[in-house]
């Protein structure tokens, strides 16, 4: 990023555009390309969801607006903006307004602190695993000034929900990322990236020492994604709707886009702590080996650890649409029962294995 | 301090998992259910009193539309009991042709309770399998009957046309066992399944007999009672009543599986019985000027979700005095004032789901 | 400890088979480029032809969307369905003693115009 940032002044400094201007910017049109990036993530997500879906139950998908249906997600984003926008008579206004745009916020922040590839992280603090577990617990707060505000009863059990499954499952999220700092000494993502590299590939991802760990965090997502099996503050058959029962519109449409996005958001993440993130699956990267070291392959490889990047957060998301097709739902309690007397003493138990093994590789140092 | 405050949730009429429109006035503690006041009649159409203005033949195509998933049943019923009325013994292979249909009625009803109840408690794919089953059968009774629901096939004193494509049933009871299979597969020993269904939404059986439940509901709070062993219908059939003493939702959606299993026993029967008769003779009572003679009628069946019977007070001419109609589901919505206390809301929706409650049936 | 296994197998088992699934031919059918096959017995839109007025299926029909009129020589002048009132139950296709009401296998009816679901047969004919 230090590099491209050199380059961007140096670009500036071309034009005789003060320095103070370069620096706002180059901070400003990150979050552009990020919107902008999102947007089409997101209308492709929503469409292999119903795809797969379609396709794990014998039917076809959405396959009318445009080839293949592929124009459908924009089709219904297209509705949603034109549709009217209702506020209940007794809502709370302001927090009711409030909320879908504070879904978003941290769900930004957070793609921005993602490294895409070597030379590609908009923001790249030294601690950024600590920013990105605190911002991805951050949408629930205006899922419950959602649910709070819309002053609808289904919307108030959402949204009770919502809190006390990600209090629950916020614990063992922390522990398995505490282990994972554990086996990377790194606090930074790009330097945990890094941390799984090994010749052999796949041999150094975290996912081999850390196996327990990998399923911890892949269930305590899927809880703080409301996904099924833990999709209880949305359950359809229970509360209609959850905490955007009242939201119409482009509202509606705001939660929407922040639910996907995070979806995104979160497979970056675990594909990034446990399969090596954008490192290539077998030790040397395929432009290397096909380009040699020339000009050209320095330059792809970053499309290609992006690539990789992508490949893995795209099968974690494939395995989740997987499960949301097969298991029914679990009760509330059960749900959080699970969370205090399963996860959360098996984190604990990883963390302790993960520094043992640790100490024993010789990591200790 | 102030004391807890609990509150009101009215759930339904509209709502995504009430199978229609009924109404539980739900008296919530945060998500505990204190009482439950089922409100019933969002979907009455006064079935009872528009058979006081029809022919005995023109309200016959309407008894179908009692029960939407099992039109058979209803069709069946109102029939036998003219049938009766008029002192008609129907032949042989109208017995069978009829035991043949209402089983496969039977499991086509049955299937959408199991699509119908995943559903309730999230599981998405079970409902689209359950409704590829389905199809295969409403396909089967489309072909035969001209309708895919509203089959209007029986007539007093026999059948509408001789049965026929009976290789597609035999296609259906050969592919289904597996489907089945692969549902168990999914569901059945499913850990969250588990948590979800099993010790909830027990009915005792005094309960259940107070409530006066019946059919599967009954059959799995471990109460052998099943109308089919005593229906002259069934009378060379050899089968077996599901009873499962579980009580709860496990074994209720347990015993519909074996259930449809033990239903694919007896079509086999029926059809290898139906094969061996021959053509289709008919008692046919004149149904155009058909008047029952002053007198009570009554007649049972057992529905898919219970007992179902009808009742019939003659005058004398040609439209009943009074007409009643026992329809099984309406019974378990009473329970649900029982079963609901102490239950947490996510449950709710599982326990009513669990007693296969159909409202129009429910309302008539 | 037993339990777990099971519920861990049976976990995996599901998955598996709901992935099978994946590879499956699709059972939905395109509706407007295609239609399912629909078998002769199908109740669609009623007709009729040839018609003597016996007024069977008059009495017959539990909603009463049929209607005729009979000229002077007794002949039916004019024949109407309404099907705002059938429920599509064939009672009068199975009544009729002349087989003159017959059911095809139109079903798209819907219409914005009220008056297009009456349909009209003048002299049992179209």
């Amino acid at each position: 990023m230090n590099y491209l940032y050199f380059l961007y002044m140096d670009f500036l400094a071309k034009y005789n555009v003060p320095k103070i201007l370069g620096n706002i910017t180059f901070y400003i049109i990150p979050f552009c390309i990020i919107a902008a990036v999102l947007l089409v993530v997101v209308l492709i997500l929503v469409l292999a969801e119903r795809k797969l879906l379609g396709y794990f139950t014998q039917r076809k998908g959405p396959n009318r607006v445009g080839y293949w249906g592929v124009l459908q997600t924009l089709a219904d984003a297209f509705k949603l903006l034109i549709k009217e926008n209702i506020t209940p008579g007794k809502a709370d206004r302001f927090l009711y307004n409030l909320a879908p745009i504070l879904v978003f916020v941290p769900v930004v922040t957070v793609l921005g602190i993602i490294p895409y590839s070597g030379e590609f992280t908009f923001v790249n603090t030294s601690t950024n695993i600590i920013l990105y577990v605190v911002l991805a617990a951050f949408p629930v707060l205006s899922i419950f000034l959602a649910g709070w505000s819309s002053n609808n009863k289904y919307s108030l059990l959402g949204a009770a929900r919502s809190i006390s499954q990600v209090l629950s499952y916020e614990l063992p999220i922390t522990f398995v990322v505490l282990s994972i700092v554990v086996l990377a000494s790194s606090m930074n993502l790009s330097g945990i990236t890094l941390a799984q590299y090994s010749s052999k590939g796949l041999a150094g991802w975290f996912i081999f020492p850390c196996i327990a760990g990998f399923c911890i965090m892949f269930i305590s997502i899927l809880a703080e994604l409301n996904r099924c099996p833990f999709d209880l503050p949305e359950a359809e058959s229970e509360l209609i709707c959850g905490y955007n029962t009242e939201y119409s519109g482009m509202r509606f449409a705001l939660f929407y886009l922040s639910e996907y996005s995070m979806l995104f958001a979160n497979s970056l993440f675990l594909s990034i702590i446990f399969l090596g993130g954008y490192l290539s699956p077998f030790g040397g990267y395929l432009s290397h080996i096909i380009f040699g070291d020339s000009q050209l392959a320095s330059f792809l490889v970053y499309f290609e650890q992006t690539f990789w990047l992508f490949l893995k957060s795209g099968i974690i998301i494939f395995v989740i649409i997987w499960i949301r097709a097969t298991l029914p739902r679990l009760a509330s309690y059960d749900l959080i029962k699970f969370s205090w007397v399963v996860l959360l003493p098996a984190s604990i138990i990883n963390l302790l294995w993960v520094i043992v093994y640790k100490y024993l590789t010789g990591g200790a140092a | 301090m102030t004391a807890v405050k609990t509150f009101k949730l009215n759930l339904g009429p509209q709502h995504p998992s009430t199978h229609g429109v009924l109404r539980l006035i739900l008296e919530l503690d945060g998500e505990k259910i204190l009482s439950c006041e089922p409100d019933v009649g969002y979907l009455h159409r006064g079935m009872e009193k528009m058979a006081e203005q029809m022919k005995y033949v023109q309200y016959l195509p309407t008894v179908d539309r009692i029960d939407y998933l099992a039109g058979c049943f209803y069709s069946e019923l109102f029939c036998r009991t003219i049938e009766k009325a008029m002192g008609v013994e129907i032949p042989d292979k109208v017995k069978y042709i009829r035991v043949l249909l209402l089983e496969l009625n039977r499991i086509a009803s049955h299937l959408l309770w199991i699509g119908a109840f995943l559903m309730d408690l999230g599981a998405t794919s079970p409902f689209f399998y359950a409704f590829r089953e389905r199809e295969m059968i409403l396909r089967y009774f489309e072909k035969l009957t001209g309708q895919r629901m509203m089959y209007n096939y029986f007539v007093f004193g026999g059948v509408r046309t001789d049965i026929n494509y009976l290789e597609d049933i035999e296609n259906i009871i050969d592919i289904l066992p597996q489907k089945i299979k692969d549902y168990e597969k999914i569901i059945t020993d499913n850990p969250i399944f588990l948590t979800r269904t099993e010790g909830k939404g027990i009915i005792e059986q005094t309960l259940a007999k107070n409530y006066s439940i019946t059919g599967v509901n009954l059959r799995a709070s471990g109460v052998s009672y099943d109308q089919r062993l005593y229906d002259r219908l069934y009378n060379n059939i050899e089968f077996v009543p599901i009873v499962l003493d579980g009580k709860d939702s496990w074994s209720r959606y347990k015993a519909r599986i074996l259930e449809i299993n033990e239903s694919i026993k007896i079509i086999q029967q029926a059809l290898e019985k139906v094969k061996q008769l021959g053509d289709l003779r008919q008692v046919l009572i004149n149904p155009i000027r058909l008047k029952l003679p002053e007198g009570e009628y009554y007649s049972e069946i057992e529905a898919p979700r219970g007992l179902a019977s009808c009742y019939i007070l003659s005058d004398g001419s040609d439209k009943p005095y009074r007409l009643k109609w026992r329809t099984p589901s309406y019974y378990s919505v009473n329970l649900l004032r029982e079963i609901l206390r102490g239950a947490y809301l996510n449950d709710a929706i599982a326990i009513a789901g669990s007693l296969d409650i159909i409202l129009p049936e429910v309302d008539k | 400890m037993k339990k777990i296994i099971r519920s861990l197998v049976s976990l995996i088992e599901g998955h598996l088979t709901v992935f099978k699934h994946l590879f499956m031919k699709s059972v939905t059918v395109q509706y407007p480029e295609k239609r399912r096959e629909l078998n002769d017995a199908f109740r669609g839109k009623p007709q009729v032809a040839g018609c003597i007025g016996c007024g069977i299926c008059k009495s017959v029909c539990p909603s009463g969307a049929i209607n005729y009129i009979k000229d002077e020589n007794g002949n039916v002048r004019s024949y109407t369905f309404d099907l705002n009132k059938c429920i599509f139950c064939g009672n009068c296709k199975y009544y009729c003693p002349q087989q003159a009401i017959s059911m095809t296998k139109e079903y798209e009816l819907a219409t914005d115009r009220k008056s297009d679901l009456i349909l009209e047969y003048r002299g049992g004919k179209e």
